[in-house]
């Protein structure tokens, strides 16, 4: 395999710390770009997301047109407070209420196509507890600044908070390594060079993400990139070095349930892909145990992988987006 | 001055729509740790914003503390220091995470300082928004090495290093709102140390137990008689000593100051616990140290100063009621400088030293409105006729 990718369309942020050069070309190509953050039950991390990227990317340097969150039922107070502190909240089920309704970070991802206006859209986790507005300029700099970048995305260390004032330096990435690693290199050794393809960070031209479908739950950044390079190829991806994000240590059985999601979406892709045949039907049920009272339990999580179609493909948002040709 | 209090009451208003700038310099600050001696980083962010905010000067003085420099409308008014210090108690180790939420901001040293030091990086904005212009010069100055063993050194050497003359000052801390600091405390602080040899010697039949000897130097300093006038008195902050539960302790560490509005009975207090020191160490037969982290000299200004009756009606016309203590901060240099200066507080908040402190965000835009207002006195001449006492 070569790696003449990584070399050409890897970047670091600070190749993109010229806000105002950001700004200027955002303003020559006339293009319009929208944060969008799905949430659930994000109140203690959500308030700084908004203040820190409208103060630094809207008042001081206007590269953002719009702030927006998309809520799948929180039952804390992030709605309140982000509309509090700025932003346009939705709550998911609310849009496009004639279709069938999902939950789920996909979902949530698939309806802000629907609800912002930008060109380029920005999806961001709200859990990030080190945000800082390079986590949207640097993943809008490879496409304002190339003309072959339509998608990119965020790589980092990953320290995690294993409790509430103790970090670990490293660590994170662990379903990354255990699960979509060994299945890149089996099955398409040059995706193996995007070094964090679960990041829940990454940014796009909207006629890309129009034109794919999305997994409503953990699938959607494994599909995304599948998708994408299958249609368009490796060569309009960028990744981009956020040095350092700290996240909310998950267990090991949520990341069980995360890595089941995966594999299943990973599976159906290159089933259709003509990569494997499937003598069976995969079936929908993660099956986990636990102890309680000395007896080993069954712990079974139905995890459905429900995809939403290209949203192009939905007569509302056509004639929203693209009047002339519905 | 009369105009100065009509104007006021509308800072707060027009302050209230750059919340959102003042709370993302408030947070970006506080991210970057910063304990004592390793401040560069954080500085580095505060002459980002400043240079971001278009001061006119930009730069680091020779001890490397970061200042930026509003241009005034005179020639001629010597320039209004407005300074924050950036350290903070916090170690770097520490998972500095904030939380914003609807009226609060949580996390590691947020009220002392990054709100201060939060509302420094801001006040460029703040000026250009309220459309306020002064006549001398505005140095908004970052201090470094400001806590504990870094003895106020970088405002020391800044204001050593100043050689035109200043016309007054304003040090911004986080909290509290209320709180006008114009006088501050002689203080000495000082640790002592008691370390016994872990190898027999024929000096003990029986091993001393340092923490132990500390206690009987605690006990020996609180039979000190302590005057009422002046006022002094020894704050025991610190002790730290021993391995485990079931071993003898062969180090501790005590760590403590004195105040005092005289200088000299500082120094009387410290020569007796000095003594009381030599004398245990004797009488045990072990090593204890007694050293001086840092010590600063009473200074003040007079009640009736027209800085601190202008910044008392500038408080109470935003309806705050100034309590005034004393403040062994940068205040003290420079009231020592003959300087006139005060501290003041821009917001309340709670679990001021622990990992979980918390400020809230309404009460911060009358906090600034006040800041602003005693910087327009200063400018409009209230200290220029007047000395430090």
């Amino acid at each position: 395999m070569k790696n003449t990718w990584l070399k050409k369309n890897t970047y670091h942020y600070s190749d993109f710390n010229d806000l105002k050069q950001l700004v200027d070309i955002k303003d020559k190509k006339n293009l319009t770009i929208s944060l969008c953050l799905p949430t659930l039950n994000e109140e203690k991390t959500i308030a700084k997301e908004i203040v820190i990227m409208k103060s630094e990317l809207m008042t001081r340097y206007p590269l953002l047109d719009e702030i927006v969150v998309i809520d799948s039922g929180s039952i804390d107070k992030t709605c309140e407070i982000a509309r509090e502190y700025g932003a346009d909240v939705f709550d998911a089920s609310d849009i496009l209420p004639d279709y069938e309704k999902f939950k789920g970070k996909g979902e949530n991802l698939w309806k802000a196509l629907y609800i912002t206006k930008g060109d380029i859209i920005v999806y961001l986790d709200a859990d990030i507890k080190n945000i800082h507005h390079r986590f949207v300029y640097a993943l809008v700099g490879p496409l304002l600044l190339t003309d072959h970048v339509k998608y990119s995305k965020a790589f980092y260390d990953r320290p995690i908070a294993v409790s509430k004032n103790v970090m670990r330096a490293t660590g994170g990435g662990r379903v990354t390594e255990l699960v979509i690693r060994p299945l890149f290199s089996l099955f398409f050794p040059e995706l193996t060079q995007i070094l964090q393809p679960l990041s829940g960070e990454y940014a796009g031209y909207r006629q890309i993400f129009e034109n794919i479908p999305f997994p409503i739950g953990y699938g959607i950044e494994t599909s995304m990139i599948l998708d994408i390079y299958e249609k368009w190829g490796l060569d309009m991806i960028a990744q981009v070095d956020l040095e350092k994000r700290i996240h909310r240590n998950q267990d090991t059985k949520a990341l069980g349930r995360m890595s089941f999601v995966i594999l299943k979406t990973f599976m159906d892709r290159i089933e259709n892909l003509g990569l494997i045949d499937k003598k069976k039907k995969m079936f929908n049920d993660m099956i986990q145990f636990k102890l309680e009272n000395g007896n080993y339990l069954p712990d079974i999580s139905p995890l459905s992988v429900h995809e939403r179609p290209p949203i192009i493909e939905i007569p509302e948002y056509a004639r929203k987006f693209h009047p002339e040709s519905s | 001055m009369k105009s100065l209090l009509k104007n006021i009451l509308s800072y707060e208003e027009k302050i209230r729509p750059l919340r959102e700038t003042i709370l993302a310099n408030i947070v970006l600050i506080g991210l970057i740790p910063a304990p004592t001696f390793n401040e560069t980083s954080r500085g580095d962010l505060l002459l980002e914003r400043l240079a971001q905010a278009q001061v006119d000067e930009c730069t680091r003085d020779e001890y490397q503390n970061p200042i930026g420099i509003i241009h005034g409308t005179s020639e001629h008014k010597p320039p209004i220091f407005l300074v924050s210090h950036l350290d903070t108690f916090i170690d770097k180790d520490i998972d500095h995470n904030f939380t914003i939420k609807k009226n609060a901001i949580s996390g590691p040293g947020v009220l002392d300082n990054s709100t201060g030091v939060g509302v420094l990086a801001s006040l460029p904005e703040i000026f250009k928004a309220l459309d306020l212009t002064f006549e001398s010069n505005i140095v908004l100055a970052g201090v470094i090495h400001s806590l504990g063993k870094g003895n106020l050194q970088g405002i020391r050497h800044l204001l050593e290093s100043w050689e035109s003359p200043i016309r007054g000052a304003v040090c911004i801390e986080g909290g509290e709102l209320g709180r006008l600091n114009y006088y501050s405390d002689g203080t000495k602080r000082c640790e002592i140390e008691c370390i016994i040899s872990t190898t027999e010697g024929w000096e003990h039949k029986f091993k001393p137990n340092a923490i132990l000897v500390l206690n009987d130097v605690i006990n020996k300093i609180l039979t000190l008689r302590l005057p009422q006038r002046p006022r002094a008195r020894v704050i025991i902050g610190k002790i730290s000593g021993g391995f485990k539960h079931g071993i003898i302790a062969y180090n501790s560490a005590l760590g403590f100051e004195i105040q005092s509005d005289s200088d000299e009975m500082v120094t009387s207090i410290y020569n007796k616990i000095a003594d009381i020191v030599d004398g245990l160490s004797h009488e045990y037969q072990v090593d204890i140290h007694l050293r001086t982290i840092s010590s600063v000299n009473a200074s003040t200004l007079r009640y009736d100063h027209p800085l601190v009756k202008s910044s008392v009606a500038i408080m109470k016309k935003l309806g705050l009621k100034p309590v005034s203590e004393a403040s062994g901060s940068e205040l003290s240099i420079f009231l020592s400088r003959k300087i006139p200066a005060v501290t003041l507080g821009v917001t309340h908040g709670e679990n001021y030293h622990l990992s979980d402190t918390r400020v809230e965000i309404e009460p911060m835009f009358k906090g600034i409105a006040q800041v602003l207002g005693v910087i327009k006195a200063i400018d409009s001449g209230v200290c220029d006729e007047e000395h430090v006492a």
